[in-house]
């Protein structure tokens, strides 16, 4: 691994709040969460030398973990077709989140599907533009934009709101 | 006018161009139909955030931290805003061991001491940083669960050191922003660590993150013994004058 500069560790832990925000959104469970940001750091670290100087540190990072998310995904849907769904079901009680209130909103990203998850928690949650989320997702600024209506659609419905 | 969903939510978003934005805030000052349509879009925004801005508010785990400073984790000269507690772990973390440090802390606590008068949210006594004034108020009486989004100090989580103190974090927003850690001790309350607040980024993302700095999280999960106080049992500490039970 090159050696990482000390200007870029200094400002991936000013950003692990916001990272850890961004996966709590992806990845609605709080240890998934933070198993995805260890997992961006790590990348992050070791690929480090793409970041373009002067790049906006916060997108290359979301980027990064966005893909992370997608590609733990990917494992747990062949892990899916493995096991039988008993075994999924189990989780280990853990007494941090048994603490932690689930709000209506939280349960609502959950149920959404991946694509519209992401767009919202990019634009809605981090207030990324409409370009910066298009960027990292790999699609034109028009389909963030659908995806966001119908994915804002979505959530008032799960959310029993009237529609705007 | 008719205006598309996309549209009024690009509006709520910040995403429109000048005049198309002035259209809808023409369209929503005298049409009920369409201010009705972007207050549901504000609400939604709204409740997405309450859900899960709590997020910036809790202590970083130390994994993380550790991992992304890699082989950066030793504070080196010159690096007068690090709080040095991972590089002295021999010692207690609120002994001043590093002249560097020390003089870090002393001179943002400067700052805020140097004013002639008694309000001095900081003042020194035998070396110590000693918290005065609104920040000795707030530490000793407001809760986190209960305080004004406008008041001049916030408290952010309180808990016990692995000494048995009471620590609590907080941010000032005096003449300058800072925010910090103070444990109460036999003397009062004594700043062990403060830090300028980072300036609320501009321009790139719009919303600022509202995170206490790493620096002070960093010193909370080194001092910390098991879990942050809930609010009872804040409010407990706050009845016992936040002197522990010996």
């Amino acid at each position: 691994m090159p050696p990482i500069s000390e200007a870029l560790s200094a400002e991936i832990v000013e950003l692990l709040p916001r990272l850890r925000r961004f996966a709590r959104a992806l990845a609605g469970n709080p240890s998934d969460a933070d198993d995805l940001v260890q997992i961006a750091i790590e990348r992050a670290l070791a690929k480090s030398q793409q970041l373009r100087e002067g790049a906006p540190l916060a997108g290359w990072m979301f980027g990064i973990l966005r893909n992370a998310w997608i590609d733990e995904a990917r494992a747990r849907a062949r892990r899916h077709r493995v096991f039988a769904p008993e075994e999924l079901g189990e989780q280990v009680a853990d007494p941090h989140s048994a603490r932690v209130e689930i709000l209506p909103v939280q349960q609502a990203m959950e149920r959404l599907s991946d694509e519209h998850r992401e767009v919202i928690s990019l634009v809605l949650i981090e207030g990324l533009s409409y370009r910066e989320a298009a960027d990292i997702i790999g699609v034109a600024v028009g389909t963030v934009t659908s995806r966001l209506a119908r994915g804002r659609e979505a959530l008032q419905t799960l959310l029993g709101e009237e529609q705007p | 006018m008719n205006f598309s969903e996309e549209t009024l939510m690009a509006y709520v978003d910040g995403e429109l161009d000048g005049s198309t934005r002035e259209q809808v805030e023409r369209a929503a000052a005298t049409d009920p139909e369409v201010a009705r349509r972007v207050a549901a879009h504000h609400a939604l925004n709204r409740k997405l955030r309450a859900g899960f801005d709590p997020v910036l508010e809790e202590p970083v785990p130390a994994r993380l931290v550790s991992l992304a400073r890699g082989a950066h984790g030793e504070s080196k000269p010159g690096a007068l805003l690090q709080f040095p507690v991972r590089s002295v772990p021999q010692r207690s973390w609120v002994q001043w061991s590093s002249l560097a440090a020390s003089f870090a802390l002393g001179a943002l606590a400067w700052h805020f001491a140097s004013r002639l008068n008694s309000v001095a949210p900081i003042t020194t006594s035998r070396g110590e940083f000693v918290a005065s004034g609104a920040l000795e108020q707030a530490l000793n009486g407001q809760l986190a669960a209960d305080q004004a989004p406008a008041a001049v100090v916030q408290m952010g989580v309180s808990f016990r050191s692995r000494q048995g103190d009471y620590c609590r974090t907080f941010r000032l927003r005096d003449t300058a922003a800072a925010s910090g850690l103070a444990c109460r001790e036999s003397s009062g309350w004594t700043v062990q660590v403060l830090v300028h607040d980072a300036p609320a980024a501009q321009g790139e993302y719009r919303q600022a993150a509202s995170a206490m700095p790493a620096t002070v999280l960093h010193a909370v999960e080194d001092s910390i013994a098991g879990e942050p106080l809930d609010s009872a049992d804040e409010a407990a500490a706050r009845a016992r004058g936040w002197l522990p039970k010996r």
